[in-house]
């Protein structure tokens, strides 16, 4: 037998009972939808923290209090005894190719204005920031460039603020007061949403030695340096921890690039994709326990047939091969569907609910339709087998 | 056809094909168990929570400076920065004075370096009083907890966490030799046990010093948070009202604080874990649905190979209602014994779960074992009925003679 005549016979097989073919694959194609939407939606989360991350150019790195072994939120977050200061980042602002440095230091406060009160949050930040996080101002102007240690009392307000606080009357030139200091609005940032999980819609942006004095706090919570774009990310890092040394004494600080802080959340969320693939696969088990059924409830109705293949010189192989084959076809067949199924639920997701970011995860497409085929050979090996032993005599006698 | 007629047919097809109706049962046992199993984890973590929090005692109150809308990264930069007015050590005297009120136990937070003969680490120092052991129950290791001290008493004494002291000591007595934090010298009093973890924080790597002593180590006048025991659970609300008249007072008419009992912040466990328990229940449940392909698949099987059956059947006046019956009847108790066993296989499984992690209390939600079952049956329902009525549409004539 040539392998035309085993596509061709496979081929009848399938196509001779449609509905039941359809139904072994829609078990499997079910599976495979199930990892194709549920990865994606892992993907999806994946590039939405890339861009949200990286809307900023990838140029900027982080220096944060608290021994470099410690990743992400430490207690030092909290309090530390580590300051890092505003004069911190004034000298990193002098090291080359660095273009930009601003300190941060958030909190939350009472904004009295135009007679209203409204709690928001306030950033403590320099001049530099609107550049760096791209903040685009619908009035006024950004932070001026003020003497870093003794700034200005003045403040750029959030949409959400001006809206709250002023409705359609300009909040430009005017006083309010953050927390009990007053303070003078020189700006109105245009509607920007979350930035970095602080909503600046909600926030007041004061300078960083004031929100420093507002607090009563001695350290900034970090400072974001931003590079020239084709400066050695190496030779920058390198520099800024010999500055920080030489300022500090010891390396009680943490500097991650970007490109640093994006692994680290991007393992998280591998983890997590893994792991719902891993759930979605349950089905894919099942459906291949649909393909093993069927295909030996196939080798009992074709015990005739095998027993005629085998007596006219089929060899135990070649009917191996062929029920084999024709549970593989089953389960590509089934992932072929589920494939579309899933592509189809994913792209109408996209369209109708833009909040949710899906995406296609092609990795783990591919790995879900090896894993279908994978699960076709298993299922069919079983019953395959069992119908290449049968004797060919008895096969033949049987009705 | 009586009712026990047809159900004793059905069980006759069930048993005559072992091989075909034993993969059924696998393949719905799956479904059921895969359900059971992930939503108990869900919920094992729940209980989990909900436990560590009860351990506390039911009777408790917990009070944040700044008017915060309940999680959320508006709460974070309120705890991060401070809030307008100071919660400070005077007002937590003032609530302590409260006839509702039981004890009081103000917290700082923050990072700090510790430091022994050149050793030094990382770690994280929790400023508070002597009565934080008594609501979390912390044993120790050797020493003390912090001694009961007037508010504004800051002696420079700590109690460590059991890495830090293996760590910094190895394997000699913490107890009464002077470490350093920061720039300040303190004296240990007390090593905790090993393996403490309350309230998302690991002991092990934590330093309990005297609340005054931290706000002075971090020049800070306001307190993060605080709990409150309450005398009783009847003055609950007693106590949550003067809680909040007493701050008013003392901050010239402000409600700048945020006031939480148990109950409500349980409640957004709950939410979050019931979100998260049923995600997992239905991702499970997905396999339900392949197994569903399944039953319609070999209920079409069965019909084909039993239409000489349904032909003398019908011939022999059978309705048509009653053929769709008597399919629908096999469906169903394939897929409810297919349940029964997933039911059991999990349950299995969820025992041994708590074989392996006797922490958490792993037990899959009545809701979830309920719904899985019901889920298995209508997807034998739901499946059943194409093939049943494909049966029934049978031509008796052509049925008999086989074709």
């Amino acid at each position: 037998m040539i392998s035309r005549d085993v596509i061709s016979f496979t081929q009848r097989a399938v196509l001779f009972n449609r509905l039941r073919s359809g139904l072994t694959s829609l078990g499997i194609a079910i599976g495979v939808a199930a990892v194709v939407i549920l990865t994606s939606m892992g993907e999806g989360l994946n590039h939405y923290m890339a861009v949200e991350f990286s809307q900023f150019g990838t140029n900027n790195i982080r220096v944060a209090p608290g021994k470099p072994e410690t990743m992400g939120l430490g207690p030092g977050i909290m309090n530390t005894l580590r300051p890092l200061t505003i004069e911190d980042a004034e000298a990193l602002g002098r090291l080359p190719y660095v273009v930009a440095t601003t300190p941060n230091r958030i909190g939350r406060s009472e904004v009295e204005a135009n007679s209203r009160i409204r709690v928001s949050n306030v950033i403590g930040t320099g001049p530099d920031m609107a550049d760096v996080f791209q903040l685009e101002m619908a009035a006024g102007q950004f932070l001026p460039l003020d003497d870093p240690l003794s700034p200005r009392a003045l403040a750029v307000i959030g949409a959400t603020i001006q809206e709250e606080l002023y409705g359609s009357s300009s909040a430009l030139g005017d006083r309010i007061r953050i927390g009990g200091s007053r303070f003078r609005v020189v700006g109105v940032a245009s509607p920007k949403g979350d930035l970095l999980g602080v909503n600046i819609d909600e926030s007041v942006v004061i300078p960083a030695a004031r929100a420093m004095e507002l607090y009563n706090v001695n350290s900034v919570l970090d400072i974001t340096v931003r590079f020239e774009e084709k400066a050695p990310v190496d030779e920058v890092v390198a520099s800024m921890r010999r500055l920080m040394l030489a300022r500090h004494g010891v390396e009680d600080f943490n500097i991650a690039t970007q490109q640093q802080m994006m692994e680290v959340l991007g393992s998280v969320l591998d983890v997590l994709t893994i792991a719902v693939a891993a759930l979605g696969s349950i089905s894919l088990f099942v459906g291949g326990v649909g393909i093993f059924t069927i295909m030996t409830i196939a080798v009992r109705e074709r015990t005739q047939e095998i027993g005629l293949l085998r007596s006219i010189g089929a060899t135990r192989w070649q009917i191996q091969n062929l029920f084999l084959s024709e549970s593989v076809v089953l389960a590509v067949m089934g992932g072929v569907m589920g494939l579309l199924l899933g592509g189809i639920v994913v792209a109408i997701v996209s369209v109708t609910i833009p909040t949710l970011p899906v995406r296609l995860s092609v990795p783990y497409i591919i790995a879900a339709e090896l894993v279908s085929v994978a699960i076709g050979l298993i299922a069919g090996v079983a019953p395959a087998t069992h119908a290449a032993r049968l004797d060919p005599l008895e096969a033949l006698r049987t009705e | 056809m009586r009712l026990f007629d047809r159900n004793q047919m059905a069980m006759t097809a069930v048993v005559r094909y072992p091989l075909r109706s034993s993969m059924l049962l696998v393949a719905i046992a799956i479904g059921v168990a895969a359900v059971l199993v992930l939503t108990s984890l869900g919920e094992g973590a729940r209980l989990y929570v909900t436990s560590q929090f009860n351990s506390l005692g039911t009777h408790l109150l917990f009070v944040m400076p700044g008017k915060n809308e309940v999680g959320g990264l508006g709460g974070m930069a309120g705890s991060l920065g401070g809030s307008p007015r100071p919660f400070t050590l005077a007002d937590v005297r003032a609530l302590g004075r409260s006839p509702y009120i039981d004890t009081t136990t103000p917290m700082v937070m923050g990072g700090a370096n510790i430091n022994y003969q050149g050793l030094e680490r990382d770690i994280g120092v929790l400023g508070t009083t002597h009565t934080m052991q008594r609501l979390f129950e912390y044993e120790m290791e050797s020493g003390r907890f912090l001694p009961e001290l007037d508010l504004d008493n800051a002696s420079p004494v700590c109690v460590i966490g059991d890495t830090i002291a293996r760590e910094l000591f190895g394997n000699a007595e913490p107890v009464g030799k002077w470490v350093r934090m920061g720039d300040r010298r303190v004296r240990v009093v007390g090593a905790l046990a090993q393996g403490g973890q309350s309230g998302g924080h690991d002991l092990d790597e934590a330093v309990f010093v005297p609340i005054a002593f931290a706000m002075q180590m971090y020049n800070r006048e306001s307190v993060m948070r605080m709990m409150v025991e309450v005398t009783s659970d009847e003055a609950m609300v007693k106590a949550k009202k003067d809680v909040q008249d007493i701050i008013r007072a003392r901050h010239f008419g402000h409600d700048d604080i945020t006031i939480m009992d148990q109950g409500t912040i349980l409640n957004t466990f709950n939410k979050i874990f019931l979100v998260l328990t049923s995600t997992l229940g239905g991702i499970a449940a997905i396999s339900l649905a392949v197994a569903g392909t399944l039953i319609m698949n070999v209920m079409l099987v069965a019909v084909s190979q039993r239409t000489a059956e349904i032909g003398l059947l019908k011939a022999l006046g059978a309705r048509r209602s009653q053929i769709i019956g008597l399919f629908l009847t096999e469906a169903i108790m394939l897929s409810l014994l297919g349940a029964i066993v997933g039911v059991l296989v999990g349950y299995a499984a969820i025992e041994f779960l708590r074989y392996v992690y006797p922490l958490v209390d792993f037990q899959a939600p009545d809701w979830a074992v309920v719904a899985a079952v019901l889920t298995a049956v209508a997807s034998g329902l739901l499946f059943g009925i194409m093939p049943a009525r494909h049966a029934a549409d049978l031509d008796p004539v052509e049925a008999l003679a086989g074709n």
